[in-house]
């Protein structure tokens, strides 16, 4: 069953679309990966999804309930955790989420409980009294998750939620939504960090320049590159003629010099490395290693907008 | 309302919680309102009136040596017993041991009869009596007062008998003095008076109450500049719930502020706000919705804190100048461009309260000053309504 669906989702900026028509179900339980390099629109969609921002077209229904419709019914399902850090420096930690929580209707001894259930997720039960200001990125970062956990949405917005965090933090988190999806929340997760969302996701969806040009999970997404794979040849003694031999093979579709690296495009590398190997040991060329590389999500985006994600 | 109570509290516990704060709202306005207090003091009004020393006088009459034309009616002034209290006169033989007298400090003053001096008033002449001032300021005022009073007198009542006849100078036999001619107080200002400290405890606390308007530029822009205002947007409270509280929360501290600086002034530097209490609260609360409201328009349509900071903090230094409340201006000025200021009528209403001015002479600013505040705030609906709060 879908939590959230998005029907022709239109954002204009002074006249420009930002968000282009966009088309998205994601259904509940699931861990859905919204990826794009900036400006692809992923923010803009997730503020959209939060009531944020005014819908200029379409319709974005979350369980069953309209957002434009609903706000407020909508914001109470949701824990958005925002890509800047939302914090009070004058406040300790346990306040911060603490308020939060008071904000989201919490009361009592179930908001007490909530908010030290929260701390205790994110792993910071024994900083509750400390105030953020002595906290390192990636406690910050953890208690951004917090303030947005404690009422134990329905649907979890995390947007970029590890950016500038050290390598320990980030596995501390992407651990924490793995964690809180098999709690029972939804989540969405957006980040330009292909091989996060290829970890912890279950289905991705690839945005850029405001739409959505590819979505389902990943292996659906790498088959979709998978007529083209990469042998990446590192050689001496390569020859004109080699590389000549190379360029009329029926099997290879384009050869790429890389420095000291042979890159060869394949539609499959089934039978086409036994040819490789002949056709090197035939123009006395030494291989010194040689790799297969399979295509990732980072191969499709390249593949489908001709850019990287970081461009 | 249960959200807007947790906005509010939580918003007051974070102003609490900074120093730099606490010290601008309650160390500051306090080290101010003593430091131009006690400085400037000596030039405001407020003081007891000072104690003056009788003033010998030098007495040249002209039967002092010897002559048959000494003035009877100079004699008549002198035993008068209301002067007994500022003039010591000393008859002197002539005018150059009067002028010795002035030199060594023996006469503060002299004057110097000219002979036929009553016979020339009698026949209906000019009096005039020549005057020697000595070396203080003060001695020569006094006795200037008392012999120039006599003289005017005199030539009045000459005046009277050319234009009425002779019967008026019957009436005026005897030429004299009606009460004191030297008075010591605040003549001119028919009564109480405040000091300086009283004074400045008023500006300050106006000028400092009219601050709150910054705390709430300064905690709009922080929700924004710190994304709490984007979290915040992503919950169950509407944006009105959010500024309302906030507001609240600036209001109650900025209160306890006027409280407490009203109350320490009081007891540390005994400034005495007058005797309306009740009415006191109801102008600190008009300032407080005052300048909250004229904050939110201006924050409402400044792109960054910065410069909204920048033009509260111009438009409120620059209405407490304007008003007199820096320093006390020419009546003229204030009462020409100080009346476009919010700080005037909230000034000028606390300061009568001080001196226990009449409740009728308060009450048109206090209706001004509600008329400010109810266009304010219409302004800051507008504004909201128009520009509303983002992040």
């Amino acid at each position: 069953m879908a939590l959230v669906v998005l029907t022709d989702v239109v954002k204009r900026y002074d006249g420009k679309l930002t968000v282009d028509h966009v088309n998205m179900g994601i259904q509940e339980g699931e861990i859905f990966g919204l990826l794009g390099p900036n400006g692809a629109g992923k923010s803009t969609t997730i503020s959209m999804i939060c009531g944020l921002l005014k819908i200029d077209g379409g319709e974005i229904l979350i369980d069953g309930l309209s957002v434009a419709a609903n706000p407020l019914e909508i914001k109470k399902r949701i824990g958005l955790v925002p890509q800047d850090l939302a914090l009070y420096d004058t406040l300790t930690a346990e306040e911060n989420v603490t308020f939060f929580g008071k904000l989201q209707g919490l009361r009592g001894a179930l908001l007490k409980e909530r908010v030290a259930e929260a701390l205790g997720f994110t792993g910071l039960a024994d900083r509750a009294k400390h105030k953020p200001s002595t906290f390192s990125g990636g406690m910050k970062r953890r208690l951004n998750i917090a303030c947005a956990i404690m009422h134990r949405p329905k649907l979890i917005i995390m947007d970029e939620p590890t950016v500038g965090i050290d390598p320990q933090s980030r596995n501390h988190i992407l651990e924490s939504v793995k964690a809180l999806n098999k709690l029972g929340s939804t989540v969405i997760y957006t980040s330009h960090y292909m091989e996060e969302v290829a970890a912890i996701c279950d289905r991705v969806a690839i945005m850029d320049k405001g739409h959505v040009i590819a979505c389902g999970t990943e292996k659906e997404l790498r088959e979709r590159v998978a007529q083209e794979e990469k042998i990446v040849v590192k050689a001496t003694r390569v020859t004109e003629a080699l590389l000549e031999e190379l360029r009329q093979h029926p099997r290879i579709t384009r050869v790429e010099i890389t420095g000291d690296e042979l890159v060869l495009f394949l539609p499959s590398s089934q039978g086409g490395l036994q040819d490789i190997l002949f056709i090197f040991a035939k123009h006395d060329g030494v291989i010194s290693s040689l790799r297969v590389e399979e295509p990732n999500l980072e191969t499709l985006f390249l593949s489908l907008t001709g850019r990287t994600l970081r461009d | 309302m249960k959200t807007i109570l947790t906005i509010m509290a939580y918003e007051l516990r974070r102003l609490v919680r900074s120093r730099s704060n606490l010290l601008n709202m309650f160390l500051l306005p306090l080290v101010l309102i003593f430091l131009l207090g006690s400085s400037l003091s000596s030039v405001m009004g407020g003081k007891a009136p000072s104690s003056i020393e009788q003033v010998r006088v030098a007495i040249v009459n002209p039967t002092n040596s010897g002559g048959s034309e000494a003035s009877g009616m100079l004699a008549e002034l002198l035993k008068l017993p209301e002067l007994k209290e500022q003039l010591i006169p000393l008859e002197t033989e002539s005018r150059e041991e009067a002028e010795s007298g002035l030199r060594t400090g023996k006469y503060g003053y002299a004057v110097i009869v000219p002979p036929g001096f009553d016979e020339k008033v009698r026949s209906g002449g000019q009096a005039q009596l020549e005057f020697i001032l000595g070396k203080d300021r003060t001695d020569n005022l006094v006795a200037g007062t008392v012999f120039d009073n006599f003289l005017d007198t005199l030539n009045y009542t000459q005046s009277a008998m050319r234009v009425l006849g002779p019967a008026v100078l019957t009436a005026a036999a005897a030429p004299g003095v009606e009460g004191d001619s030297v008075q010591l107080g605040e003549l001119g200002k028919g009564g109480r008076s405040y000091t300086a400290s009283q004074f400045y405890a008023v500006s300050m606390t106006v000028m400092f109450l009219l601050y709150s308007g910054l705390t709430v530029t300064i905690s709009l822009f922080n929700e924004k500049e710190n994304h709490t205002l984007f979290r915040l947007s992503s919950m169950p409270v509407k944006a009105s719930q959010l500024f309302i509280g906030k507001m609240l929360g600036i209001a109650v501290i900025t209160i306890f502020q006027g409280t407490t600086l009203i109350v320490l002034t009081n007891l540390l530097f005994g400034v005495d706000w007058g005797n309306r209490p009740l009415l006191l609260i109801l102008f600190c609360l008009l300032i407080i919705i005052a300048s909250l409201t004229l904050s939110v328009v201006i924050t409402l349509f400044s792109k960054t804190g910065a410069s909204a900071r920048s033009v509260i903090t111009v438009i409120i230094v620059g209405m407490t100048f304007i008003s007199g409340g820096m320093a006390p201006l020419p009546e003229a000025w204030v009462n020409s461009a100080g009346v476009f200021t919010i700080n005037h009528w909230a000034l000028q209403a606390i300061l009568k309260m001080m001196l226990h001015t009449e409740l009728a002479q308060i009450l048109p600013n206090l209706l001004v000053l509600s008329l400010i505040c109810v266009a304010l705030f219409a302004a800051a609906i507008f504004s909201y309504r128009k520009v509303g709060y983002h992040g």
